[in-house]
């Protein structure tokens, strides 16, 4: 909303750009079916439904980006745990995912493997996981449209828009009041480029997704081997303890993102489709005091001095709007390159944030619904599995 | 006819040797960060090194016929040795590098390390890489275990290397990624990042000898 709106203004105009969203995410709640045929089915979409037009007003309506898309990106990334782990217990018996259901292709493909098959697909035209191409809930086909599509539009914004993982770390990063841990060699914000780099060649070398076998920390509440060798119990020691240092005790020590920040290989490979994305986040040096808040609230490490001088951000951005909301002299704001920093900025905002929450809204609905069926499997019955 | 077939061999096979010294090669180049003319010194070197390795396993191919691999536990031994000692290589260039960062060593003496230091590392790489009992190198080992003379061993890996640098020639390239400081600490930390998975590779290869 452009500053000096009367609220009367404000609310007719966070109305008229919810309704779109309202009127849309019925169809994609109900994901093209006739409708729900069990109550809980029912109440659960009714839960996303009224959960996503109301976050999204709020966005539209308070002017403020992170807080609300926080707690939606929050509530998604659990959701996605609720749903996808009790989905494979029903289909499978197990989170853990067989030698033989892997060789029938039959593991779901999620966007972090894309880092690990890049090579391999240019040089032997050969997809190194064992996923189907079309077939199934998440096939390597449909991520690979979904990836590319949102990487045009969001670039790294994916991160904070449209990861289903990223939520997890974010929420434990909101855990406490202030960082235990503040300072952090600025070397280790190039680790997820190098991890990148050697998960990339490593993959080609062996021929096997290397973060997914050996480093990815979400395998931990989602699927991964059943242990039946020592080298996937290995593997296994090493993902848990990824998942419990990055996504549960550096967030809340820090206060930031960890695996997403100083970790993760996707998150470097999305950086650099933020030199493609026409939106980015610029900084306006004659409002700037160089009060340092938001170098030190940026979840990602995405702020420093050097990037402050040049009135941007890192490449690392993740658009969170986090550092938007609380820059004391409003001097930081969501940009479209090649118009003038800080001119009609609220614009440039909802042109963005729009898209992206409709985006992240699609994908998170149906496991919001998902997730609110299962917890109510829960209270009546003691089990999330039917 | 033999410098032939090692020649085909080495090209036929030559993608997977890429794909084997890429791991270690690339990083090394982009913590460097030089151009892709400046580049040429380390790759020739890594050659070189990668060269003397194939000698040794030429000799060693002719003095042992093909006892050496096909013996399951020597080769594992072989393997988990030179990847271990690879592995600390690389763990040392990635981990404990100098840092221009650090305000007691002036940048210039960072940027430009000695020569012989600069030629070290790249030959120390290529020659582990080289006596690495990867798979194109298998076929190499037990097609010059064949052959009854040593000369004819050494020619036959020296054509063999010939046509498996073909691929690795293009690795200086990788200059083009420019010469900044950040890349040069991405490229160490992903050196340190593929010598701890190989400390790993290692470490388990001589466990499975062991047992």
């Amino acid at each position: 909303m452009a500053e000096g709106d009367s609220k009367t203004r404000r609310l007719a105009k966070a109305i008229v750009l919810t309704l779109p969203i309202a009127l849309l995410m019925p169809m994609m709640i109900m994901g093209g079916q006739s409708g729900p045929k069990e109550p809980f089915q029912i109440v659960g979409m009714i839960v996303a439904y009224g959960f996503t037009v109301i976050a999204f007003f709020l966005i539209a309506f308070t002017g403020r980006t992170y807080k609300y898309r926080s707690l939606f990106f929050i509530i998604y990334a659990v959701a996605l745990v609720l749903t996808f782990a009790p989905a494979m217990i029903e289909a499978r018996g197990s989170m853990a995912v067989t030698q033989s259901e892997m060789a029938q292709g039959k593991t779901p493909f999620c966007h972090i493997v894309i880092t690990a098959t890049l090579i391999p697909a240019v040089l032997s035209r050969t997809i190194i996981f064992p996923g189907s191409m079309v077939e199934g809930f998440a096939s390597i086909g449909s991520m690979l449209v979904l990836w590319l599509g949102a990487s045009i539009a969001l670039g790294r914004g994916w991160c904070s828009w449209a990861c289903f993982y990223g939520g997890l770390d974010e929420g434990f990063s909101r855990i406490g009041r202030k960082p235990i841990i503040k300072n952090i060699s600025r070397k280790w914000v190039y680790l997820p480029f190098a991890i990148l780099v050697a998960i990339m060649l490593l993959s080609a070398a062996m021929l096997s997704p290397m973060y997914c076998g050996w480093l990815c920390p979400f395998k931990a509440v989602t699927e991964f081997e059943a242990v039946t060798s020592a080298t996937v119990l290995v593997q296994t020691i090493i993902f848990v303890s990824l998942f419990a240092g990055l996504v549960v005790i550096g967030p809340i020590l820090t206060k930031r993102r960890t695996q997403c920040g100083l970790f993760c290989p996707m998150g470097a490979l999305q950086s650099l489709t933020n030199k493609l994305n026409i939106f980015d986040i610029r900084i306006d040096p004659d409002k700037c005091v160089q009060c340092g808040q938001c170098e030190t609230s940026c979840p990602t490490f995405s702020i420093d001095r050097e990037s402050i001088g040049k009135g941007k951000t890192r490449m690392t951005c993740t658009k969170c709007g986090k550092c938007v909301d609380e820059c004391p002299k409003h001097a930081i704001s969501y940009h479209i390159k090649g118009t003038p920093v800080g001119v009609k900025s609220h614009i440039a905002r909802m042109a963005f944030v729009y898209p992206a929450f409709l985006f992240m809204a699609i994908i998170a609905s149906g496991m919001i619904s998902g997730a609110v069926y299962r917890i109510l499997l829960l209270a009546t019955t003691g089990s999330l599995v039917k | 006819m033999m410098l032939v077939n090692g020649f085909l061999l080495g090209i036929a096979s030559g993608g997977v040797c890429l794909a084997y010294c890429a791991p270690v090669l690339v990083p090394y180049l982009l913590g460097e960060a030089r151009t892709v003319r400046a580049n040429l010194v380390p790759v020739g070197g890594f050659l070189g090194g990668r060269l003397a390795g194939y000698m040794v396993f030429a000799v060693l191919a002719w003095l042992t016929h093909s006892a050496l691999i096909e013996n399951l536990p020597h080769r594992k031994a072989v393997l988990g040795v030179v990847t271990i000692g690879l592995a600390l290589l690389l763990i040392v260039y990635g981990f404990t590098g100098r840092d221009r960062h650090c305000p007691a060593i002036p940048a210039a003496a960072a940027a430009k390390p000695g020569r012989r230091a600069f030629l070290l590392m790249p030959v120390s790489l290529g020659f582990l890489t080289g006596v690495n009992v990867c798979p194109p190198f298998l076929l190499a080992f037990s097609s010059a275990a064949q052959l009854s003379q040593l000369w004819q061993s050494l020619l036959f890996f020296a054509a063999f290397f010939v046509g498996t640098s073909v691929y690795i020639a293009p690795l200086p390239l990788v200059g083009l990624a420019g010469g900044c400081e950040k890349i040069r600490i991405i490229g160490r930390l992903a050196a340190g990042v593929v010598g701890v998975f190989y400390l790993y590779s290692g470490i388990v290869s001589l466990i499975s000898v062991l047992h």
